[in-house]
């Protein structure tokens, strides 16, 4: 079996295993489930040494008819651009799991949904086929629906059904966008890299409506505005576990998308469409902040940061620049370890207090230093500290969205300020001052908080001290994106 | 020497790191010697380069660049990886900072060994200690812009670490926030600043940009744009106007803090950039005239403020922010060299001054001047190093910032005389507020008797540090002015086409004079007013000028502009996020699902009423139908069926075959036979 297939459908054989386990044994439903995701993320950590940082081509290509009458193939492998992802997926995923040892609701069942899920997730990014690309996006939905539905917060049910039928009234969309470039090429086909080739008998009338049709179902997962309001639902309601997941990964589903099928296949309707999206990105960067900073329970501030970062990625994206593919594409990873860090942390907080509300806690530095300590970092990463992930990725996205777009991005810079401060309002109405005696019991971070956290700190600081590592892993790629715009 | 200039930063930074990581928390741990080895050690090395610098033994400016990191970048259209490098360039302003820098993190950590021994986080303050140190350094050496900016970011980090040390209290996490979002504010503005750098010159390096301008490939309304915007991040960090707001709100930080970030080193940091980037000012005659006039606005209205207020650390930070508006100006008047001696002289007698204050309100626990007085004999040491630090600071001839203020003015005066104007009167106002302190301080009657006996001069680890500083404060300004060493080794070295000439002094001797008697009138002012034990004609004066007095303690309204822009921030948040639950969310989403749900109900109605019903009625009338016919034929013979079955065939026949004439015969025939034989056979039996 080839290693992209094994990376992927390990987490579905824990999956399985889990299922086969009696109820009682919770501690071999974690062990399992810890085991198949560990060996992806080791799966994955090991390509990082045969990765060929040199070409921008597929790398550990499979192919294999699937339903030949009308050529779908299962088509996997990886590139510059989905690489990263992969890596970020089954660490996320892993470091996921982690977090949820703690969980004693139906055990099996949520492990099963949550290695379902990291199937699905995994499966999106190495794809080269577009109904496979599609099958894999819609698993992703099922185990979603009911890990929020089942161990979500009070208003769980109308946060899940409120996210899967969003997400499906985008996919719809993209089906049709789907079906439409299939009929159109000629011969039909599905295969991605035959439809990312040149078409210049492709419209530009049909390029700009099937771009709509596939934004739509991406801009929903980004999410860009107008297209966000599940998200900060679905964190609020969503556990921990599932939260971290949502914001590291099942967001850059939406921007990978963009960039991969969007951007290469339609690029007359992609340069219709880059004035709204400078456009989107700007309220997504400014209004996301805005919309944080007007927060007072700190899972929703977090995921209103999410869409200001996110803003960062489309702005990224619009500059069509080398650099601000450079941008996007880095921050994807950033954004994703940073926010983990920062649901955990509110987690953390969560479990122990019952609240996030931050008006109800006071001087906990003094009480908890060290999970003070982690939080501030996590917040001043999320804020762009130099020295921290956050800093170089979102430098790129705007060096490569100023050389087009000035005026938009000067107005963008608002959101950075904004940023900084809704995070030190929560610093400081949080941590420091006088320490609310509510709190005096609180206790600081458990192994098991600590175990989760530690490899998104350590990478946290190494990719920004130094994110070269992960720059080289695109670097090719991205050269290769640029030359195939004029 | 120079090839290992790169571990200045570098030691430190693991220093901190140690600290931080090493060891637990303990009143008496001994992490704070790792901390104060490491600062020594770049001090050394700083001090040998300086003085190879001095003697020529090396040539300076060195630079070395390693790689970083690589990432896509576009040059005429065609994609390319670049090479993003890190490196070092010390040149003789560099190398100035590096001593200024270290010497005062050296003395500083010294001084806090004692100030704050049994602090509980101890440690803690001494890796951020060291970790602003290393930023700091950092900031000082790098080639790269990008970096710089970075190291710029990691010291207001440092800054709001440690202003917010105390967090336990209510203010200082105040003051912090603010100080990091003040300061963040003009950092968006030399955010952009570098976009547009780069996006002009395609690299962050310094020697590169300034091999770009020097060729003329600067547009002019770029470097002003440029400008303005360094000028905008230095305004936050250095608290030129308006920006300054924080500065006097910093003071909540432990005083050794004060001293080092607040007024010897980090805010100063603005003045360096700008010196950094001069070749970008240089052909902007735009931003050099903003630079200019906000360094002379800072210098005025900050000695105003600090006239009035009563607590002793406040009337150092504004005067910080006065004297930083002194540099600000001088640079903007093509005083390069003026405005750095200026920085030289100005940290070494400014953190002894704060150390002085750090050392009378170890002794007395208070800030508020008002509760001191007749300190001087009870703290000699102190006393005697807060005169250094006024003599130098009012410019008394001899001591340091007699000669730095004095090549100031000068350069200021051949500049633009009313930025003399404004900066002669500024230095009259700042004798006079420094020895309203000392008077306060140290002279006339005690006033709080407590607070009085309590006093007692400070332990050796704090003397010591002043004894330094005040050997500095008095004799470095005549040190390094001597044949003009200092411009000799910091200067600017014009770009080609430019004029050399702006260097060379042409300010009439007697200027000097002038304003050297005019400070002395201060003084005698300040001495009238605040000599004697009881301030009964300031307290007149100010009951008579309470309007203006009231605009100086309320520092002109800007607090109060900045908050309301706060509120505004936050009433646009509160409003967006409005706009976000209620129109988006609620109307557009929530309101589509409602017009499905509506939809469905009318499909609901619809199929119920109509489609159904139709289906139902189609049924009902086969039921019904059926029923008749089974009245008809109830009696269940086969032969009945056949004939009733005869008949409708007739009848059918009839109505489809073509309607010739024996056809209609035929079947006519046939269903009368049909009938007949029915009505025969339906006879009873």
């Amino acid at each position: 079996m080839n290693i992209l297939s094994l990376i992927t459908f390990l987490p579905l054989a824990g999956a399985l295993l889990v299922l086969g386990l009696p109820r009682e044994s919770k501690r071999a439903v974690q062990v399992v489930a810890l085991l198949s995701s560990g060996l992806t993320l080791v799966l994955s950590a090991g390509l990082y040494f045969l990765f060929d940082r040199h070409t921008s081509g597929m790398q550990f290509v499979e192919r294999v008819p699937w339903i030949p009458s009308i050529g779908v193939q299962y088509f996997l492998g990886v590139d510059g651009l989905s690489y990263p992802l992969v890596l970020l997926t089954a660490l996320m995923s892993f470091v996921s799991l982690v977090a949820s040892l703690n969980i004693v609701k139906r055990v099996k069942e949520y492990f099963f949904w949550f290695l379902i899920l990291e199937v699905g997730m995994l499966g999106v990014f190495i794809s080269l086929d577009l109904v496979l690309f599609y099958v894999f996006w819609e698993i992703t939905l099922v185990p979603m629906y009911f890990l929020i539905g089942i161990w979500g917060g009070p208003k769980k049910e109308y946060a899940a059904i409120k996210f899967f039928l969003y997400t499906l009234t985008g996919s719809v969309f993209m089906l049709l966008g789907i079906l439409a470039v299939y009929f159109k090429s000629d011969p039909h086909t599905f295969d991605l890299l035959v439809l990312l080739q040149a078409h210049p008998d492709w419209s530009a009338r049909f390029q700009i409506l099937i771009f709509l049709a596939f934004y739509l179902g991406f801009a929903v997962k980004v999410p860009a505005f107008p297209f966000h309001t599940w998200l900060p639902l679905a964190h609020v309601e969503a556990p921990t576990a599932v939260s971290v997941v949502l914001a590291a990964v099942l967001l850059k589903m939406g921007v990978y998308g963009i960039m991969r099928v969007s951007y290469g296949m339609l690029p007359l309707g992609f340069q219709w469409f880059l004035p709204f999206l400078v456009v989107i990105a700007v309220i997504n960067i400014v209004y996301g902040a805005l919309c944080a900073m007007a927060q007072t329970d700190m899972k929703k501030m977090v995921a209103y940061s999410s869409i200001n970062h996110m803003g960062y990625c489309l702005l990224g994206i619009a500059g069509l620049t080398v650099t601000g593919f450079s941008g996007a594409m880095l921050q994807m990873v950033n954004h994703g370890l940073i926010t983990g860090m920062l649901f955990i942390l509110v987690g953390v907080i969560y479990d122990r207090a019952h609240t996030r509300d931050i008006n109800a806690f006071g001087g906990l530095a003094a009480k908890v230093p060290f999970y003070a300590g982690l939080m501030s970092l996590a917040c001043f990463a999320s804020l762009g500290l130099p020295g921290l992930a956050g800093f170089v990725s979102e430098l790129l996205c705007f060096l490569g969205a100023f050389a087009r777009w000035k005026v938009y991005t000067a107005v963008s810079v608002i959101g950075i300020l904004t940023t900084a401060a809704f995070f030190l309002r929560m610093i400081e109405k949080v941590f420091l001052g006088p320490l609310n005696p509510k709190w005096d019991k609180l206790t600081d971070l458990d192994a098991r908080e600590v175990c989760a956290l530690l490899p998104l700190v350590v990478l946290t600081i190494l990719l920004g001290v130094y994110p070269k590592p992960a720059l080289d892993l695109m670097n090719a790629t991205v050269v290769h994106m640029a030359s195939l715009f004029k | 020497m120079l090839q290992h200039v790169y571990l200045i930063p570098l030691i430190p930074l693991a220093a901190s790191i140690l600290i931080l990581l090493g060891a637990k928390e303990d009143p008496r741990s001994p992490m704070p010697f790792l901390g104060i080895a490491a600062t020594g050690w770049c001090l050394l090395q700083s001090i040998a380069i300086f003085y190879g610098a001095a003697t020529g033994a090396l040539s300076l400016p060195y630079g070395a660049d390693w790689r970083w990191f690589s990432f896509g970048a576009t040059a005429g259209g065609k994609p390319f990886l670049y090479d993003m490098p890190v490196g070092v360039l010390i040149d003789g302003s560099a190398a100035m900072m590096l001593v200024v820098v270290t010497l005062v993190s050296f003395l500083v950590q010294v001084y806090s060994l004692s100030y704050m021994r049994g602090d509980p986080r101890f440690k803690r303050y001494y890796a951020y200690l060291s970790f602003f140190t290393a930023s700091m350094l950092g900031l000082v050496v790098s080639s790269n812009l990008l970096v710089t900016f970075s190291c710029w970011e990691l010291v207001g980090f440092s800054s709001y670490m440690l202003i917010g040390f105390w967090f336990e209290r209510p203010d200082p996490p105040y003051a912090a926030k603010k100080a990091f979002i003040t300061t963040k504010l003009g950092d968006l503005g030399l955010y952009l600043a570098l976009m547009l750098i780069f996006c002009q010159v395609g690299s962050f390096q310094i020697p590169q940009i300034r091999e770009f301008v020097a060729r003329g490939f600067m547009p002019a309304a770029a470097a002003t744009a440029i400008g303005l915007g360094i000028l905008c991040g230095a305004a936050g960090k250095s608290a030129q106007f308006p920006l300054f707001i924080w500065l006097p709100d910093a003071m909540e930080g432990p005083t050794p803090v004060s001293a080092l970030i607040h007024a010897a080193t980090m805010v100063a940091a603005g003045i360096y950039l700008v010196a950094r980037c001069y070749f970008i000012f240089a052909i902007s005659p735009v931003a050099m005239e903003t630079v200019a006039w906000i360094g002379a606005i800072t210098a005025l209205l900050a000695a105003t403020m600090a006239m009035v207020s009563y607590d002793i650390k406040r009337v150092l930070a504004f005067s910080t922010v006065s004297q930083l508006g002194f540099m600000m100006c001088a640079l903007g008047s093509w005083g390069f060299s003026a405005g750095l001696f200026h920085l030289t002289t100005h940290a070494a007698f400014k953190a002894l001054l704060f150390l002085c204050a750090g050392s009378v309100i170890h002794a007395v626990h208070t800030n508020d001047m008002r509760q001191m007085g007749n300190l001087d004999k009870k703290m000699p040491i102190t006393f005697f190093a807060t005169l250094a630090g006024t003599f130098a600071i009012a410019g008394i001839p001899g001591f340091s910032g007699f000669f730095s203020k004095d090549m100031i003015l000068e350069r200021v005066f051949e500049h633009d005389p009313r930025l003399f104007a404004i900066l002669a009167f500024s230095a009259c106002l700042t004798a006079f507020y420094m020895f309203r302190l000392v008077f306060m301080t140290f002279l006339g009657q005690e006033r709080d008797m407590d607070r009085y006996l309590h006093a007692h001069e400070s332990p050796w680890p704090m003397t010591v540090p002043l004894f330094v500083l005040m050997a500095l404060a008095a004799f470095s300004g005549w040190l390094l002015d001597r044949g003009e060493f200092f411009t000799r080794l910091v200067h600017f070295e014009a770009l080609p086409g430019q004029a050399a000439a702006h260097e060379a002094a042409h300010a009439p001797a007697y200027l000097t004079w002038y304003v050297t008697a005019a400070v002395f009138f201060a003084i005698y002012l300040a001495y009238r007013l605040y000599g004697g034990s009881n301030f009964r004609e300031a307290e007149s004066i100010k009951r008579r000028c309470a309007p203006v007095f009231n605009l100086l303690e309320r520092r002109y309204y800007l607090d109060k502009f900045f908050l309301a822009l706060v509120g505004l921030g936050d009433q646009a948040a509160r409003l967006a996020f409005w706009i976000d639950s209620e129109v988006v969310d609620r109307f557009f989403v929530d309101g589509w699902g409602l017009l499905m749900l509506a939809l469905a109900r009318l499909c609901h109605l619809f199929d119920d009423n109509i489609i159904d019903r139709s289906i139902d009625g189609t049924g009902g009338l086969s039921v019904s139908l059926g029923g008749t016919l089974r009245w008809i034929v109830r009696r269940g013979l086969v032969q009945e069926y056949l004939l009733w079955s005869a008949a409708v065939m007739s009848v059918l026949t009839l109505l489809t075959l073509p309607a010739q004439r024996y056809c209609l015969g035929a079947s006519v025939g046939l269903g009368l036979l049909a009938i007949l034989t029915l009505l025969l056979v339906r006879r009873p039996r």
